[in-house]
């Protein structure tokens, strides 16, 4: 008898499930992939685990990690390494934005594309105009807003937490990926 | 779904004995460490995987209720996976199947609350028992998601604190709308929304903008919160326009009244309706655009048209039509925020209702504009702190002209507005703003003052 009490908790469980969260999904992570490697044959998932010192680094380096832990993946054709692409999402005003960052061997930015989005207002980050600018820079940019960086108006909250989502992607790579990948 | 799960721990089986396979090879290399930290690091991406699969399993049960979403999921999942590079780790792939509504699988809720508010403190310099403090504006809305494409937008205001018969302050519905994305990249809205025109109607929020309060341009000539209801479509290309279109309600020239004062504050604000049991006779269009194709540059304007008597008995002004138009730019490079906004506004055939008019010192005016130009300099920055002084100059009138009254019985046209703003914005964050700034006026002195202002938004 008491397991009926289950059937309505269960589907209360269920509703998170149920009702999609809004979201304009302009490219797959496969699509990125791609996009940034069109000569890989393959990407390699590289699990991300943190030791203490390396967190210190990136606290140091002002790149704490963000909402979630970033997926990432090596291209590679056969044996040899062509970059990483890199998956995060940072919050743009109070919703999620997903995006893919793609990094050559030396840790320069080949590409930075927006995968969701889902803002009532400042999709126009996904402008090419301004993903380029960050194109060619390394960790060793300053990647702020306002500074090497410009602003779209109507969409500050976006490019500035998309911007410093990015710095802390390079911060990565220049504290973990570079030094363990060796 | 059953057969699903009874495959489920097969697979799993062979997960695993794949996984554990290399690794008795691996061990036999043994000196060769990098192959054996490799093979770690791949052991630790299945058993990644594998977690993440059983935590599936285990929410499968109570997702079953809701199944169809469920279902659709687990079965294009593989068709994916086969379509990967041959050669490429298979067990590490599920992160490129196809998304649902998050990548990084994030909790993301349907729900958003979000709000602002601002604060102000005015001294008038030429009569300090004017001066006045009052809480401004307390907003909230939420943003609930139906669907992947479909979602309701609300926002809802109090201004001045207490909204009561006895009181000054008003409660209102400032944003309702049903909005539904068709392609990425355009989509349908419906229900009340703001009138994009200007750079602040539609970001109106206090971190926003510079100065304790908006700037007269964009309050007494575009009359921000500037809302109308109807439904519009909106888009944006990949060389860098947004645009938008619509058909709404308009302002209700038939409440204009010649005695208040109001009409010469803001004409349009005078006479709007905010979809308060709006008499909707006669429909408004808009179209506006935005070029944001250099980064840093915005450069757009917009029009909104319509008649605006509302075809009410009787009333003498029901072929008024109001026509208004807008241009402005921004640059915002370095440090340095530029911007620079015109507009002007005519309501023809006025005449008439003028002529019942006469002897009130407010008829409706036949042409009214205003302008600005602002700069703002980002003098210093830390981890989202901020502090810019800026400078604004604007020039407005709210009415230039009347149509002509015969026997000289007519109101002269005002005499258009000049003032300076100067002051500093204090970003504590990014969404935390204290201002202060002085407005003085080039021929209207007694109007000069000094604000401060505190405003949020989250």
């Amino acid at each position: 008898m008491q397991l009926r009490w289950l059937i309505p908790l269960g589907a209360a469980a269920a509703l998170p499930a149920y009702h999609a969260a809004y979201a304009v999904q302009y490219m797959s992570v496969e699509q990125a992939q791609r996009a940034a490697f069109a000569q890989a044959d393959g990407f390699v998932d590289v699990p991300l685990t943190l030791t203490e010192t390396q967190r210190r680094a990136l606290d140091q380096a002002e790149a704490a990690l963000s909402i979630s832990a970033p997926k990432i993946w090596q291209a590679r054709t056969g044996q040899k390494n062509l970059g990483w692409l890199i998956v995060d999402q940072v919050i743009g005003k109070a919703e999620a934005i997903s995006y893919a960052l793609a990094l050559d061997n030396d840790g320069k930015i080949i590409a930075l594309d927006v995968l969701e989005y889902r803002e009532t207002h400042g999709a126009e980050i996904r402008l090419p105009a301004w993903r380029k600018q960050f194109v060619g820079k390394t960790a060793q940019d300053s990647l702020r807003l306002d500074s090497d960086i410009r602003n779209i108006s109507g969409a500050t909250l976006s490019c500035r937490h998309l911007t410093d989502g990015v710095r802390r992607l390079v911060q990565l790579y220049a504290q973990v990926l570079k030094p363990t990948s060796g | 779904m059953r057969a699903a799960f009874s495959i489920r721990p097969v697979a799993m089986a062979i997960t695993l004995a794949l996984a554990l396979g290399p690794l008795p090879t691996a061990y036999a290399a043994g000196n060769d460490e990098a192959a054996l930290r490799a093979e770690v690091a791949e052991l630790r991406a299945q058993l990644i995987e594998l977690k993440h699969e059983v935590q599936q399993m285990h929410a499968a049960p109570a997702a079953a209720a809701a199944a169809a979403a469920t279902a659709t999921t687990a079965s294009t999942a593989p068709a994916s996976a086969a379509t990967l590079p041959a050669n490429a780790d298979a067990a590490s792939l599920p992160g490129a199947a196809p998304m649902q509504s998050s990548i990084l699988n994030t909790a993301a809720s349907a729900t958003t609350l979000y709000g602002y508010g601002e604060m102000n403190y005015t001294r008038p310099t030429k009569d300090k028992s004017a001066t006045q403090a009052d809480l401004a504006r307390a907003v909230f809305g939420f943003i609930h998601a139906f669907d992947e494409n479909t979602r309701i937008v609300s926002e809802f205001e109090w201004e001045h604190a207490v909204a009561s018969a006895s009181d000054q302050g008003e409660a209102e519905v400032e944003q309702l709308y049903i909005e539904h994305q068709l392609q990425p990249n355009y989509g349908l809205r419906a229900g009340l929304m703001l009138i994009p025109l200007g750079l602040l109607n539609e970001h109106h929020e206090p971190t926003n903008y510079y100065g304790v309060y908006r700037n007269f341009v964009e309050t007494a000539i575009i009359p921000s919160t500037w809302r109308e209801g109807g439904v519009s479509i909106y888009g944006n290309t990949e060389f860098g326009l947004n645009w938008s279109a619509g058909v709404t309600t308009g302002p209700d020239l038939s409440k204009w009244d010649p005695t208040s004062p109001e009409g010469r504050e803001s004409p349009l604000g005078s006479i709007h309706q905010e979809l308060q049991l709006a008499k909707a006779r006669d429909p408004s269009v808009f179209a506006a655009a935005n070029w944001q194709g250099i980064p840093g540059l915005t450069v757009g304007g917009g029009i909104f048209t319509g008649k605006i008597g509302q075809g009410q008995p009787g009333f003498l002004a029901n072929h008024a039509r109001l026509l208004l138009g807008e241009g402005h730019v921004r640059w915002q490079t370095g440090p340095f925020d530029l911007s620079a906004l015109y507009t002007r506004g005519t309501i023809s055939d006025t005449e008439n209702l003028n002529l019942t008019f006469i002897g009130n010192p407010t008829p409706a005016p036949k042409a009214f504009w205003g302008g600005y130009v602002q700069g703002a300099w980002r003098a210093w920055e830390h981890d989202g702190a901020a502090i810019a002084p800026f400078v604004r100059y604007e020039e407005y009138n709210t009415a230039a002209s009347y149509e002509a009254i015969p026997l000289g019985l007519g109101v002269d046209p005002l005499v258009t507005s000049k003032l300076w703003t100067a002051g500093v914005n204090y970003w504590l964050n990014p969404n935390v703003v204290f201002k202060a700034d002085y407005q003085q006026f080039r021929s209207e002195s007694d109007r000069n003052r000094f604000d401060l202002g505190i405003g949020f938004q989250f």
